[in-house]
């Protein structure tokens, strides 16, 4: 993992201070609500329905051990004894007082954490296929490129008060897990035929109101002029990108209105300005940034031969969730955050203190966080995952159901967020209890079911096989059930379906839908998306609507 | 950055682009870029006016006026800007602002230093420079206590031949003493690129010079590098900045060009000696300057020493070493040596001025602690 040297600590430190003397102007009266608004959200800071929340960003989902200690013991001293992982690979505090906001910051720092640009008009953090560096079918691991790109876009001069938000992800597979294409800017780490890395580029992907894919700009950028080529990017936005409609102001909204062609030529016109110059990032420091990540070795022979578990349903766990690792004899585990009927993404303190534990006792003391608000372990030795599977049971994290139905993303809806029109923590969790019951989540294998309280889509559900987004209907929370996204490398927006369902239907019309699925699919293997776009969205609008 | 109440008059675009004996203009951070810089080459001050702080158009509108258009002139920011935005204002190319609201925060937040990760148009500091810096000055000791006792060749073999110090030249003036050096180059890879820095202003003697040496060497890549037309119009349209401003002159004629061309380098080869005194007298044969390794293979050597080898591989000598010059320049500021043992002492002679600047100044000793 990165570790910071003196100048990330400075950096970090100074920001520390900086929001430090924000807060006690804000209290003073010195700022007003509105200016001080844009500041503490450059600093993570929400106020939500019932008190400020704190999302703190854990840089491209990557934590050590003891980040995770850092992270329960906040949850445990300034919250309520929980933390709420989000679907950008963050976390997200619910309940701290703004005055221990700067003391929260500290304890952060103190473990190389921050919580800047986690919210505001601003390029956010880094989002990453949560399987990096451990993926089988991996070009290149791109840790250390998202880390390039968390120190150049942190507290960037020139943009820092965009139209509207920026978020880039990156993986370095063909295999998207990171979305890249719901993204307002998509990198894909590839090879040109001299062997060197570079990038393919797509921008002007995106969810919420208006969601659409990005198209692609490049086939190849070189990995040095990443940054002069992210810079180009962003300078046509700053400049063009919409800011007299806030729902107009995404990047997206731009491409669309310019067309591909021209935006692309207004970066290309702006990187051959760029390129070469003080934004080419010197060999040595892509060479020191690598040095942090080395690949993850093979493991020792006593370790190769498990043991027996002893605790029920680990072969369907090891189907579920353990995928395969590029080296011989490792695995990645999938801590599911999602037991039936809990609330998606939701860790308690005690349980980061355990998975703490078990990642330095098993599996070198890393953790990832997903985008489908789930922990990954990314490199256990096979031998120990029964060991790991009994423990993560006995802590309640053993849920055997990761990619399927019950592994329901969702949003923190009515619940917390006064942007939401809806609820989705108790729709989840209905659904889930549902799917469950009569075992079709097991029975339906890979499916992806996505929750959003409102229009902006926090809850990815454009991008879910089956996908729910709340709405408002008269004072009444309905939800618009939307059939056919995908997320991945055949990325495509969900496609709505019918009238907007009462809360109270949606567990048994998403039901209905699964057990659609499960008669029309010509086999096991065939996906979801597939048997739809194989018989269309009639036989399931059919089992939804016509009962 | 100059904090003001008011923000500086200044004609609209509309006014300007009208009025070709303006030299100000005021602008929203909205005005449509190429419009601006269209007109930025005659301005002297430019005011961008931010309408609300959260709009940070005028953020890029500088970075492209400053990167794009080249701007050198005043950049003003002018309206509801935060003190907590200063630091991203200087960085983007602000060198002045006036903020509706001017606080006592304004003047800590436009002094105060901040650490910075990424370099921009106006401000090429960056985390990553600093630490490439470091690494390449931590390379630098390590390669003088492992070459401590290494004869030129061996240096020069390490240098040219392993390819061990990346991207590489010579730089030559094809003076007096430079026939040495560059046949223990040619000796090793007479394709190696030497650099001329070629100042219109050489002596007639060292151009043949510099062509005989090139023959007698079979040296097949010599680069001259010259100032710019339009560098020589703006500073030296008379012809007589040597005169005016000898500084200023070796900056356009040798510096900058020079630079230019180290960008697209990682190390130069350079003749300097211990024995030409003054700056030099310290000089180590591996060296930073401005993030670039210098590698001086001869800087122990004594002019017996550079003499012997001359004779022994019988080089040719420079045209005015018998006429007592012993450093040649520029014929404007050279003349010959006062002593034997200053040999440097006819260049920019009855001045302070000992050097052109193309040597710069090694980095400060407390650089590498502060990174540690």
């Amino acid at each position: 993992m990165y570790k910071y040297d003196a100048i990330d600590r400075a950096l970090v430190d100074e920001r520390v201070e900086e929001f430090r003397d924000q807060v006690s102007r804000r209290l003073s009266g010195e700022l007003s609500e509105d200016q001080f608004k844009p500041l503490r959200l450059m600093n993570g800071v929400y106020l939500q329905l019932h008190a400020y929340m704190l999302r703190v960003a854990i840089p491209y989902g990557v934590l050590s051990a003891k980040q995770l200690r850092a992270l329960a013991d906040i949850a445990r001293r300034y919250d309520r004894g929980y933390g709420h992982f989000t679907t950008r690979q963050n976390i997200q505090f619910n309940w701290p007082s703004l005055i221990d906001i700067p003391e929260i910051l500290e304890r952060l720092a103190d473990v190389e954490m921050h919580a800047i640009q986690t919210s505001g008009n601003c390029i956010r953090n880094t989002t990453m296929d949560p399987f990096a560096g451990a993926a089988a079918d991996e070009v290149e691991d791109p840790r250390p490129w998202c880390e390039l790109i968390r120190q150049w876009s942190t507290l960037h001069p020139e943009f820092t008060y965009l139209p509207r938000k920026f978020k880039i992800a990156v993986t370095g597979a063909p295999s998207d897990r990171a979305a890249i294409r719901a993204h307002d800017i998509g990198l894909r780490v590839v090879r040109n035929d001299e062997g060197e890395t570079g990038f393919e580029v797509f921008a002007g992907g995106g969810l919420g109101r208006t969601p659409r894919i990005g198209v692609k700009l490049t086939d190849f950028v070189d990995g040095r002029d990443l940054l002069a080529y992210l810079t180009s990017i962003l300078r046509v936005y700053n400049l063009a990108g919409r800011r007299d409609n806030l729902y107009k102001a995404r990047i997206k909204i731009l491409v669309e209105s310019m067309g591909a062609d021209a935006f692309r030529d207004e970066v290309e016109a702006t990187f051959a300005q760029l390129r070469g110059g003080v934004h080419l990032t010197p060999r040595e420091e892509i060479d020191r940034i690598r040095s942090f990540f080395p690949p993850p070795l093979a493991p020792a022979n006593d370790v190769a031969e498990g043991s027996a578990p002893s605790r029920p349903g680990f072969n369907r766990w090891l189907l579920r969730n353990v995928a395969a690792h590029k080296v011989n004899g490792l695995a990645s585990a999938i801590i599911s955050l999602k037991p039936i009927g809990g609330s998606p993404g939701d860790a308690t303190a005690d349980q980061m203190d355990a998975v703490a534990a078990l990642a330095e006792k098993y599996a070198g003391g890393e953790i990832r966080v997903t985008k489908e608000q789930n922990l990954v372990l990314p490199h256990v030795p096979r031998g120990y995952l029964p060991k790991l599977y009994d423990a993560l049971f006995d802590i309640g994290l053993a849920t055997p159901n990761a990619g399927e139905a019950t592994d329901i993303v969702s949003c923190p809806g009515l619940d917390y967020c006064n942007l939401a029109n809806a609820r989705s923590i108790p729709v989840a969790q209905a659904i889930s209890h549902r799917l469950s019951a009569d075992g079709l989540s097991d029975q339906a294998g890979d499916l992806t079911i996505k929750i959003s309280g409102c229009i902006n889509a926090c809850g990815h559900h454009h991008i879910a096989d089956i996908g729910l987004l709340g709405v408002d209907k008269r004072g009444e929370e309905h939800y618009q059930l939307t059939l056919g996204g995908s997320g991945t490398e055949d990325a495509a927006i969900g496609q709505i379906v019918g009238p907007g369902l009462s809360g109270e239907n949606v567990p048994e019309a998403v039901a209905r839908v699964v057990a659609a699925y499960l008669e029309l699919r010509i086999s096991a293997s065939e996906k979801f998306s597939q048997t739809l776009r194989r018989t269309g969205s009639e036989p399931f609008k059919e089992a939804v609507y016509a009962h | 950055m100059r904090i003001s109440a008011i923000a500086h008059e200044a004609p609209t675009i509309d006014e300007v682009e009208t009025d070709p004996d303006a030299d100000a203009v005021a602008v929203d951070g909205g005005e449509d870029p190429a419009r601006l810089e269209a007109l930025a080459g005659r301005m002297n001050r430019i005011v961008i006016r931010f309408p609300t702080f959260k709009d940070g158009r005028g953020f890029s509108l500088a970075a492209r006026l400053r990167e794009h258009a080249g701007y050198e002139g005043e950049l003003q920011a002018a309206g509801d800007i935060l003190p907590d935005q200063a630091r991203h204002l200087i960085r983007v190319g602000f060198d002045a602002a006036a903020p509706d609201e001017l606080t006592p925060a304004w003047e800590r937040a436009a002094t105060r230093p901040v650490r910075v990760y990424q370099p921009t148009g106006v401000d090429a500091r960056s985390a990553a420079a600093e630490r490439a810096q470091a690494g390449r000055a931590r390379k630098v000791a390590s390669l003088n206590v492992l070459f401590k006792d290494a004869s030129p060749e061996e240096v020069l073999r390490h240098a040219l031949a392993d390819k061990s110090l990346g991207r590489i030249a010579a730089l030559s003036s094809f003076g007096v003493e430079s026939a040495v050096l560059l046949h223990l180059i040619a000796e090793i890879d007479a394709n190696a690129p030497v650099l001329f820095l070629e100042t219109g202003r050489h002596f007639p003697q060292t151009l043949q010079y510099k062509d005989a040496l090139i023959e007698r060497l079979a040296l097949t890549n010599v680069i001259d590098l010259a100032p710019t037309p339009a560098e020589l119009a703006r500073h030296d349209a008379g012809g007589d900045l040597w005169r005016r401003d000898p500084d200023k002159c070796c900056d356009i004629r040798k510096v900058r060009p020079l630079s230019e061309q180290l960008r697209g380098l990682d190390a130069l080869i350079t003749g300097r000696k211990r024995v030409h005194g003054a700056e030099r007298a310290q000089l180590e044969r591996f060296e930073l300057v401005d993030g670039v390794i210098r590698v001086n293979p001869l800087a122990e050597w004594s002019y017996e020493e550079i003499e012997e080898h001359a004779r022994l591989h019988e080089l040719p000598q420079h045209p005015l070493r018998e006429m007592g010059y012993l450093s040649v320049g520029c014929w404007t500021c050279t003349e010959p040596a006062k002593t034997r043992d200053d040999p440097r002492s006819g260049r920019w002679s009855g001045s302070e001025k000992t050097e052109c600047g193309i040597h710069g100044k090694p980095p400060e000793p407390e650089l590498e602690t502060s990174l540690s």
